[in-house]
């Protein structure tokens, strides 16, 4: 769009490369090339790096990728509980957050007195740090001195051993997860039903549709590709929160309440299993990548321009 | 008729609301008690809000156990590092991107946008390996150069420049002015609610993140506070000082509900564009 300068036109020629390239750079170590190298070091064993020093890897082909969709073998066994978990983990908080963050969303768009109370008590969960939240409920889950259980025990039941309990982990975390995020849900819809014009709400007024038939004929329709967007994000987001299980159980017992990355990342901590660390890390940058491509393909083509 | 259906539905709306709301305030709140309470005493002893006296203890002893003033310290500069290169490094590619036009500039924006389908959190393996082979590891650097090239923030600020009307960057050459002169104060000065929102992000992002630095640094001195709060964690676990964590937790989590509370609308407006983080 800018003219170039006739008399230095090598400057101007490089200049926007030399604008962009810093990010470009960037953008290629931490995160192509990292890719890359994930893929070619998924086929090896042991793979390239810290624990194969001075030996050449051996190229295994799908060996660690058969691996981990066998279930007589260790490393398989952990990788599907703890993929099966992820799912779980992610489709609770689609089918509980979401609506929850839709319902906030509803119920705080309108002005009304201490709205910014009512925001702050909602939102604040997804300001803090995953540990911290973790740290928090890990005290309310506690056995003895747990909050949880004192309500529990107040309505007579004897309590539950949330954290050690393999069937209640999970739901733990799940629990958290629903109440950090719901808040972070609800500003998305907030968005979405700013953008709705006040007055088709007035003629339905006038034609005598009650709250409720509005919400249903003319809010729910007009929010769709909303939903279907927090949908998503909320989908990608659940693969990459697990930064809580550090606080939260650990995963265990024995995986039953672990996340997918989470698993690499105590594989990484103990230095080993480095082939299926990057196995594991391809399956997950598949499930990501196909779900954000889809976001694009679904919102931002139509937005572009 | 209509109007009593309404009445019913707002007083159902706005029961549900409090009952919410109380249900998401109460760790906050039970978090602040408990840190207040003495430490030897149960909470199931006595009134289950307040012990027998109010005391400060816990914080005494959680700053004893973990130096949180070195982890504030390390968090700053790890935030603030990692912002103000993003700051320089967004800026120029975002004017590349929206305003000249050059070879294979699609294509090289495609590149960029990878990241936002692999992003770096997910990469923890191969970027620990990259760290190792730079010679980074447990160095402040290392915590702070994945996020250094940033496709949020190019995607959002080319977004806004392009919104900045052309005559005022013809103008200013007209009166002489260069590239970074142009940049600086036509195209950053009408951008400022966009780095706001930017930054917040940013900001919040990189103060609560954990498993990056825990796994890239071992030297006690630069690890920020997300990992602190973990030690704290690990040596409360099995339950015996509770107080102590929840005030280690509150210690940690206070910059950002306070900052929040300053900024509370930009926040929302911030976190809500950043669904394509």
């Amino acid at each position: 769009m800018r003219a170039r300068s006739p008399r230095k036109p090598l400057v101007s020629f490089l200049q926007p490369y030399l604008l962009i390239a810093p990010t470009l750079i960037l953008v290629l170590m931490f995160n192509v090339l990292p890719a890359i190298r994930t893929v070619s070091d998924s086929l090896h064993r042991p793979a390239r790096g810290l624990n194969a020093a001075g030996k050449a890897p051996d190229y295994v082909g799908l060996q660690n990728f058969q691996d981990l969709f066998d279930e007589a073998h260790y490393m398989g066994a952990r990788f599907q509980r703890t993929f099966r978990n992820t799912i779980v983990f992610a489709l609770a908080t689609v089918v509980i957050g979401v609506p929850l963050g839709l319902l906030l969303a509803l119920l705080l768009n309108h002005q009304q007195p201490l709205l910014g109370l009512w925001r702050f008590a909602v939102f604040y969960p997804s300001l803090l740090p995953l540990i911290g939240a973790a740290s928090i409920w890990s005290f309310i889950f506690s056995d003895s001195i747990g909050l949880a259980n004192a309500v529990l025990k107040s309505l007579g039941h004897p309590g539950l051993n949330w954290l050690g309990d393999r069937r209640l982990v999970l739901l733990s975390v799940i629990i958290v997860n629903i109440w950090k995020q719901a808040g972070y849900f609800m500003i998305f819809f907030l968005a979405g039903l700013q953008n709705i014009p006040r007055d088709i709400y007035e003629s339905a007024s006038l034609d005598g549709a009650s709250d409720l038939q509005q919400f249903a004929a003319l809010t729910l329709p007009l929010l769709r590709r909303t939903l279907l967007f927090v949908i998503v994000v909320s989908f990608i987001f659940a693969f990459q929160t697990v930064e809580q299980l550090q606080a939260l159980g650990e995963g265990g017992p024995n995986d039953s309440a672990n996340l997918l990355l989470y698993l690499i990342f105590q594989n990484i901590s103990e230095r080993r299993n480095w082939g299926y660390v990057n196995a594991m890390t391809i399956v997950l940058i598949g499930v990501v990548l196909t779900f954000t491509v889809a976001n694009f393909l679904l919102f931002e083509r139509d937005e572009s321009n | 008729m209509n109007n009593r259906s309404g009445a019913v539905l707002r007083q159902i709306a706005s029961v549900t609301k409090t009952v919410i709301a109380i249900l998401f305030l109460i760790p906050l709140i039970f978090t602040l008690l408990v840190s207040l309470r003495p430490e030897t005493e149960p909470v199931t002893k006595g009134n289950i809000f307040f012990g027998s006296e109010l005391t400060f203890e816990n914080y005494q002893r959680a700053l004893v156990i973990a130096p949180w003033s070195l982890h504030y310290i390390n968090s700053i500069i790890f935030v603030a590092g990692t912002l103000l290169v993003q700051l320089v490094t967004v800026t120029c590619a975002a004017y590349a991107f929206a305003r000249m036009r050059f070879l294979g500039r699609d294509l090289l924006l495609m590149i960029i946008l990878l990241q936002l389908m692999i992003p770096s959190g997910v990469l923890l393996v191969q970027n620990f390996r990259m760290i190792n082979t730079l010679g980074l590891f447990d160095t402040r650097i290392a915590l702070m150069i994945p996020y250094w090239g940033s496709a949020f923030g190019v995607l959002l600020l080319r977004q806004t420049f392009r919104e900045v009307p052309i005559e005022l960057e013809e103008a200013a050459r007209i009166d002489g002015a260069n590239l970074a002169q142009v940049i600086r104060h036509v195209y950053v000065t009408n951008a400022i609610p966009a780095y706001l929102a930017f930054a917040l992000v940013s900001v919040s992002t990189h103060w609560n993140e954990f498993l990056w630095p825990f796994i890239i640094t071992r030297s006690e001195g630069i690890r920020p506070l997300t990992v602190g709060l973990n030690k704290l964690i690990k040596t409360t676990d099995q339950g015996a000082f509770y107080g102590q964590l929840m005030a280690g937790t509150l210690i940690v989590i206070a910059p950002l509900v306070i900052l929040f509370l300053l900024f509370q609308r930009q926040f929302v407006e911030s976190f809500a564009r950043s669904g394509i983080r």
